[in-house]
């Protein structure tokens, strides 16, 4: 119980952190606007110039939907567990982290939960309303919306550990910037927040099958669209399960790889 | 008579100061090795991602509001190439905020040369060329096949086209860099209009009318690429925005300049 209080504190804690940043918040609000209504008038020639509605099971508002809410899953998801790691070690600050009376992982992943349970709120929430409503009930309402959550949460988790799989390769190449860049754009590409999966050609998509990004984004989209046969428990469940197994994976493979680097951790002074 | 010798040995003044630094920040980055390596690497990967994001979509559609392939690689190396510049040559705005914060930038001030000079050629980026190869390569291949021809005028257009259409995105990061002299933390300024380049290789003629004008006026992504490309890609009716828009980019730069150095002046000011 104490243990959950502690936890909880963090996600308090990060809550009210992150609502410092307003203007900050409402300035992102506007620019994804802005950036959500470039994404509209793109699709919207490309579906108009391809004559006809429906292109690989996805018709216009399909693609919307996907696309619009895979940039505000995005924004909910967004982690700086890269540059934090990296910062921490070049301030020495990493020490006071490794020193509380808490493994480093679960703090870290406890500390970002404020900033999401803020951004599902103030960012996620409304512009699904706002998708729901001009789509004109494109989206399915009843227990889609239930799995989503789970499969959110699921996507969440994963989404932190490959952040913190690869973080630690930070402390052994000295590059942050580069690091970054080369997760941000494979995880973009392959998981379908740029494109619909549905889309790709088939043997890159079969390939795509197999990696850990689909779990992050394409997986909890269709779920919510209700999308292959997810709106029945049958091709629900086996969707669910890749992104538990992933889960499983990799905090496996994090855990092992943390421990090993954080041996390798030299601070500077500090 | 006097005033233009004068001119003269400022630039080769300048250049020469850049030149030294330029050589200092290389030695610099040479000494994080891997760190170079995978920036690079990462930067390649951007650029591959971007292509396969750009055959993937003319896979399922042959055609984007009558725009076909070759046109399309055609705007999109063509806003490859004029995305360099800001990549190679501005990147310090990045680091914009954080000296203003810390106070560090209080440093810029105090040398005898251009502020804005001096702190933008503290950084050259060297992952900026791969993007240059790359969005090279793609025009060249665009060029070709879309059966532009080479003479004198098409390529001494294609360099000053170029070159003014750099001015835009170089201007859009100078004026979300300066905003940090009045906003604390104002990175996501920066962060929002850096993603706004993606739609730079779009035509401008998929938005309505309200947008395009957005685009054109105020957020004018669409001279990165679109207006200057329409003087190669249709040049029997070429709109006059597209002649213009060498000089809307000296103009659009210079203001951004101005602003910079406001939010300097207003930095001095706060003493911090």
């Amino acid at each position: 119980m104490t243990k959950i209080r502690r936890l909880t504190a963090l996600t308090r804690a990060g809550i009210i952190e992150s609502l410092q940043f307003r203007l900050g918040t409402a300035v992102m609000l506007f620019g994804n606007l802005i950036y959500l209504a470039l994404v509209y008038f793109l699709w919207k020639a490309i579906y108009d110039s391809s004559g006809t509605d429906m292109v690989n099971g996805m018709t216009f508002h399909d693609t919307m939907i996907y696309l619009i809410l895979a940039t505000a899953i995005f924004n909910l998801l967004e982690m700086f567990i890269v540059w934090d790691m990296s910062r921490a070690i070049q301030s020495g600050e990493i020490i006071i982290h490794l020193l509380k009376p808490m493994r480093y992982r679960l703090y870290t992943f406890w500390s970002y939960t404020g900033a999401h349970v803020n951004n599902f709120f103030l960012a996620f929430v409304p512009t699904f309303i706002v998708v729901a409503v001009i789509t004109g009930g494109a989206i399915p309402m009843g227990m889609n919306l239930l799995y989503f959550m789970i499969s959110l949460i699921l996507a969440l988790i994963v989404n932190f550990n490959i952040e913190m799989l690869v973080a630690p390769i930070c402390l052994y190449t000295e590059s942050t910037w580069g690091i970054n860049i080369v997760k941000e754009t494979i995880v973009l590409l392959l998981s379908g927040a740029t494109i619909p999966l549905a889309f790709f050609p088939e043997g890159l998509r079969q390939a795509v099958e197999f990696l850990p990004f689909r779990a992050v984004y394409d997986i909890p989209l269709t779920v919510l669209l209700a999308k292959n046969g997810t709106d029945t428990l049958a091709g629900l469940l086996p969707k669910l399960g890749i992104q538990a197994l992933w889960v499983v994976v990799l905090t496996v493979c994090g855990n092992l790889f943390w421990n090993h680097a954080v041996k390798k951790i030299t601070v500077n002074g500090g | 008579m006097e005033l233009a010798r004068e001119r003269k040995r400022g630039l080769s003044f300048y250049l020469s100061i850049y030149r030294k630094i330029l050589i200092q920040d290389l030695k610099s980055k040479m000494s994080f090795r891997t760190d170079f390596i995978i920036s690079t690497f990462g930067m390649v990967l951007t650029n591959v991602s971007g292509f396969i994001t750009f055959m993937i979509l003319f896979h399922n559609f042959p055609s984007v509001n009558g725009w076909d392939y070759n046109h399309m690689l055609f705007l999109y190396g063509f806003s490859l190439i004029a995305l360099t510049p800001v990549q190679c040559f501005f990147d310090n705005n990045w680091n914009l905020r954080f000296m203003v914060r810390s106070g560090d930038f209080i440093k810029y001030c105090f040398r005898p040369i251009n502020v804005f000079f001096y702190f933008i050629s503290e950084v050259f980026d060297v992952k900026g060329l791969g993007q240059f190869a790359f969005g090279l390569g793609t025009f060249i291949y665009a060029w070709a096949h879309i059966g532009i021809p080479v003479t004198f005028v098409t390529i001494a257009e294609a360099v000053l086209f170029l070159m003014t259409a750099s001015l835009f995105m170089i201007a859009l990061m100078n004026f979300a860099a300066a905003t940090c002299f009045w906003i604390i933390n104002s990175g996501y300024v920066m962060v929002i209009m850096f993603r706004f380049k993606d739609f730079a290789k779009y035509p401008a003629s998929i938005f309505n009318s309200v947008f395009r004008f957005i685009f054109t006026f105020i957020i004018p992504i669409a001279f990165v690429a679109y207006y200057p490309s329409l003087v190669f890609v249709t040049p029997d009716r070429v709109p006059l925005l597209s002649w213009l828009s060498p000089a809307i980019g000296a103009l659009f730069f210079w203001l951004s300049y101005k602003f910079w150095m406001l939010g300097v002046r207003k930095y001095d000011f706060t003493g911090s």
